[in-house]
């Protein structure tokens, strides 16, 4: 387990990557009898990272980090083209069949599944190609259906399921080989609050503290690792930037806390001015969708070293005519940590 | 554990190709049309009995039962190399991933999928024979049962054979569809689906004795409505056996060549 000052005690590894490395080689022709044209894209650049026995490790990113490739390589569905990777000690390239018999893989969105056949159908299908012993298979069916919530609806056609049911037969699917390692990538992808909050929970409680198992979570939403994740991992255009417990990486942040304002009318003038003020140390603007009386809101983040900042930034905000909405003083959250990291 | 995932395999297929009523009446009832589309084409322009190629040209056929034979085996040939196509929605859908992740023997996976293609054929097979026995009085003359049911099961075999390599392949290649479709007009032509090779030249025989198809059509013609007995079918059985052999172990290494090799090019999941 990990250590309260956040190292890795020395038990051996549930999952190692050294030196990973992944590069994608794409030849596309401009026209029908032009030149090939060969493009190399490094996925995952010299990755080394390693997940302890019944750990909840979130490796964090934006899409298109190198996640999902990360992932893919661990539970053997792509080699990589540099380093090695380990598995229960087993390697993913040379022991890929012994690694496949501990490991199991939840993707976000409706993938995976069979949608013609029933929930349990699915079920024991995949039982049968994880090589369960037959007289356990309907018990372990049942057991899962339960797990999740499902049973009453188990013998209906998957096609005629929501989102958030595929999604939990899905991590039955998973769970179905009893796997010593699971690979989560992006789970909650695509549902909606209550039942991705319900599916956090259940990973917690049940798969990870009930069932000891441990588990490689990959997200770009921040608040999910915060939530879940024992350690966090945040990877960047291929590269791993920063490990370690949450509370440990926020600690390296220079500034003290945050100030998140949304606001309309923002205009880059207000921006360099809120720049100037001295307890400011960064300033970024995220994504915020919404809008009051017709104006788009715009979401602010200002990292300050003194909660004496609070009333300067109002103050700056409201000199250049901008409309604040709300304002919330917090600590430091992943998604701060994320962005300090990258710088993005 | 290699038979439990060609039972889940061939279970898993069936299920999702006759999930409802209307697949199982059509993929009976099209075949049919297509077969005495074949028949009425050529009926004006042969005599209404034709003679066999190969080593059996002292044989004589009635038209109807020589097309017959033809449609219903071209029918399950197509079946297989459409057999691939099984692997091309598990790649759309997202479950080659889930497939591939498992540690199930992929000849096995291979084998189920290509077996499930083939039991959905065979289900309606007797069907169309009858009907094409009552109503167009097709002449059955089984001299020896042994020689048609080794002809059956070796044309059977050799086919599910071509099959796996062809689902292999899409996992290597991703445009199954494509090549069976490409696959299908020349196999008609060479097979000798719809009309005898002797009346093919020489120099193109020697395509025909390349395509398994040929020789399963041989045997059946005259097994089920020649009477012809082993010894008269021993050589395309033969053939056909040793067919088979060659698929099978092609099959084994390209399904292993396959997946290695989508591994490291990264297109195990893209489509």
């Amino acid at each position: 387990m990990v250590k309260a000052d956040g190292s890795l005690d020395n038990a051996s590894f549930a999952v190692e990557a050294r030196q990973l490395s992944r590069d994608y080689v794409s030849s596309k022709r401009s026209h029908l009898v032009g030149k090939k044209k060969t493009t190399v894209i490094r996925a995952l650049d010299h990755v080394d990272f390693e997940i302890q026995e019944g750990e909840l490790f979130g490796l964090l990113g934006p899409n298109g980090a190198g996640k999902t490739t990360t992932v893919k390589i661990l539970c053997t569905l792509l080699e990589p083209t540099g380093g090695r990777a380990f598995v229960k000690g087993y390697d993913v390239v040379k022991d890929a069949a012994r690694v496949r018999k501990i490991v199991n893989m939840v993707a976000g969105g409706e993938r995976m599944l069979y949608y013609r056949l029933t929930g349990r159908e699915n079920l024991k299908y995949f039982a049968e190609l994880y090589d369960v012993p037959k007289r356990e298979i309907v018990s372990r069916v049942n057991t899962l259906l339960e797990l999740v919530g499902l049973s009453e609806r188990a013998d209906d056609e998957v096609e005629k399921y929501s989102k958030g049911m595929k999604q939990r037969l899905q991590i039955c699917r998973g769970l179905i080989n009893d796997p010593e390692v699971l690979f989560l990538d992006e789970p909650t992808l695509g549902l909606d609050v209550n039942i991705a909050k319900d599916l956090r929970k259940f990973i917690r409680e049940k798969i990870v503290e009930e069932q000891g198992k441990t588990v490689l979570l990959t997200t770009h939403y921040m608040y999910e690792a915060e939530e879940l994740c024992d350690r966090v991992g945040f990877i960047n255009k291929g590269k791993l930037i920063a490990v370690g417990r949450s509370d440990e990486l926020k600690r390296k942040l220079p500034t003290g806390f945050s100030i998140e304002v949304l606001v309309t009318r923002l205009t880059d003038e207000a921006l360099d001015d809120l720049k100037q003020i001295e307890p400011v140390k960064k300033v970024l603007t995220t994504a915020f969708e919404g809008e009051v009386e017709g104006e788009k809101i715009d979401r602010l983040i200002v990292n300050v070293s003194s909660d004496s900042a609070v009333s300067d930034v109002l103050n700056c905000l409201s000199a250049q005519r901008c409309r604040v909405v709300s304002v919330n003083i917090r600590g430091p959250t992943l998604e701060d940590l994320f962005m300090f990291f990258t710088g993005e | 554990m290699f038979w439990r995932v060609v039972a889940a395999e061939i279970d898993k297929n069936l299920k999702q190709f006759f999930f409802t009523s209307r697949i199982v009446f059509w993929t009976l009832a099209l075949p049919l049309g297509n077969g005495l589309y074949l028949y009425f084409l050529y009926l004006p322009f042969a005599a209404k009995s034709v003679s066999l190629e190969f080593n059996a040209s002292w044989y004589t056929l009635d038209l109807v039962g020589f097309t017959l034979i033809g449609q219903l085996l071209y029918t399950f040939f197509t079946m297989m190399l459409l057999a691939g196509t099984i692997f091309e929605r598990d790649r759309e859908q997202g479950t080659l991933e889930a497939l591939l992740l498992s540690p199930a023997n992929r000849l096995a996976i291979i084998l189920g999928a290509a077996l499930a293609s083939a039991l959905n054929y065979v289900w309606f097979l007797f069907g169309i024979l009858l009907s094409w026995v009552a109503f167009l009085g097709v002449k059955i003359i089984i001299s020896d049962f042994l020689a048609l049911f080794a002809s059956v099961v070796l044309s059977y075999v050799a086919m599910v054979t071509i099959g796996m390599c062809f689902e292999a392949f899409v996992i290597y290649s991703r445009r199954g569809v494509m090549f069976a479709t490409l696959m299908q007009e020349p196999v008609m032509f060479f097979s000798g689906l719809a009309f005898p090779l002797q009346a093919m030249p020489r120099t193109l025989l020697s395509i025909s004795y390349l395509i398994p198809l040929t020789f399963g059509l041989l045997s059946l013609r005259l097994t089920l409505l020649g009477g012809a007995t082993l010894p008269d079918v021993a050589v395309p059985l033969m053939i056909l056996s040793l067919m088979s052999v060659v698929f099978l172990l092609l099959a084994t290494w390209l399904i292993d060549y396959a997946e290695r090799n989508a591994k490291k090019k990264a297109t195990l999941t893209q489509f």
